[in-house]
């Protein structure tokens, strides 16, 4: 309930009626805009809410080969052995416009090998490891995609509300609480005019009356 | 079209096998050092001015302490993304927290029970 700092003339409420449609139009597309949102951002994080569930099941199985590799191994070796990776992953991003959200879409372009070390030294629970590990990968950056796009909803989703809160509790009822104060204070000053005019009216009436009589007496 | 690396933040012992997998590795012991790597890795852009990672992946362990404000910094641009993962400790149920911190952001509760 605030009266904004205008001066109440007919004019400025003529230009906070066109003010208002405005508002009201702009508060009814983002209200659109975040129920779109919504549906969006539900869909997304019950994705991701899964698939993070799978991914830690998964990676903790491929971590547990991996020990078991190392410690049959030893690190040096270990090491040594995947020194001579030539895999390299790169990415390929694209970016998908949802509701004027930016969400990513990643690709995943691999090459080279992974298994580049000699056989004699190195224990089959590390081929397993490195297979396991290779298996999750797509999962890992599905993952990474649907976290990503879940986070940038959320971002949108705030501010859109907080937009849409701004323009329903706040803009436009000082709107109005504007517009009918210009009017109501328009209205005392006609009939202030008219009580004024009145009153001038019967004292120029009274003046006239006392000169007849002056001039009869 | 573009091509983005990745890169994975950790411990030595648990990032070894992402390395064979072609991915950037990225050691850090503390949180500290795992949150100035990623301020540095964000920075760093391709000849072109744009980013030169589109995932960065950090261990949980190491994530759980970063500060809500680097967070924010380090999460506002469209890329890189951040995402925490399961170390070999086994989860910590970070990830899941981070999910709800989202949901609650998004929709003002925590919807997902």
């Amino acid at each position: 309930m605030a009266i904004l700092n205008v001066n109440p003339t007919r004019m400025a409420m003529l230009g906070l009626k066109k003010k208002i449609i405005s508002a009201k139009r702009g508060h009814k597309l983002l209200k659109d805009k975040q129920d779109g949102l919504m549906q969006k951002f539900m869909e997304v994080i019950r994705e991701a809410r899964r698939m993070r569930e799978d991914v830690e099941q998964k990676l903790g199985k491929a971590f547990k080969n991996f020990i078991r590799a190392n410690a049959l191994m030893g690190e040096a070796f270990l090491e040594g052995a995947l020194l001579y990776s030539t895999a390299i992953m790169k990415l390929e991003v694209e970016t998908k416009n949802v509701m004027s959200v930016r969400i990513p879409q990643f690709t995943v372009k691999s090459s080279g090998e992974v298994v580049n070390y000699g056989f004699l030294q190195t224990s089959g629970e590390l081929d397993m490891a490195l297979k396991s590990l290779q298996d999750v990968f797509p999962l890992l950056v599905q993952l990474a995609e649907i976290e990503k796009s879940a986070e940038a909803l959320a971002d949108e989703l705030e501010k859109t509300r907080r937009r849409v809160n701004a323009l329903e509790y706040r803009m436009i009822p000082d709107l109005q609480d504007t517009i009918k104060f210009i009017s109501m204070k328009l209205g005392e000053m006609e009939r202030s005019a008219i009580t004024n005019t009145m009153r001038v009216k019967a004292q120029i009436q009274a003046k006239e009356k006392r000169r007849k009589q002056q001039t009869v007496a | 079209m573009d091509m983005y690396k990745m890169a994975i933040i950790g411990s030595r012992e648990t990032i070894l096998g992402f390395k064979a997998l072609g991915l950037e590795p990225v050691y850090a012991n503390d949180s500290k050092e795992a949150v100035e790597s990623l301020y540095r890795l964000k920075k760093e852009k391709t000849d072109g001015g744009r980013n030169k990672y589109a995932i960065l992946f950090i261990m949980e362990d190491l994530a759980t302490d970063i500060q809500p404000e680097d967070y924010k910094k380090l999460s506002a641009d469209p890329l890189p993304a951040i995402i925490p993962l399961p170390s070999h400790l086994g989860s910590t149920g970070f990830g899941v927290t981070r999910l709800k911190r989202i949901v609650e952001k998004a929709v003002g509760s925590d919807i997902l029970k």
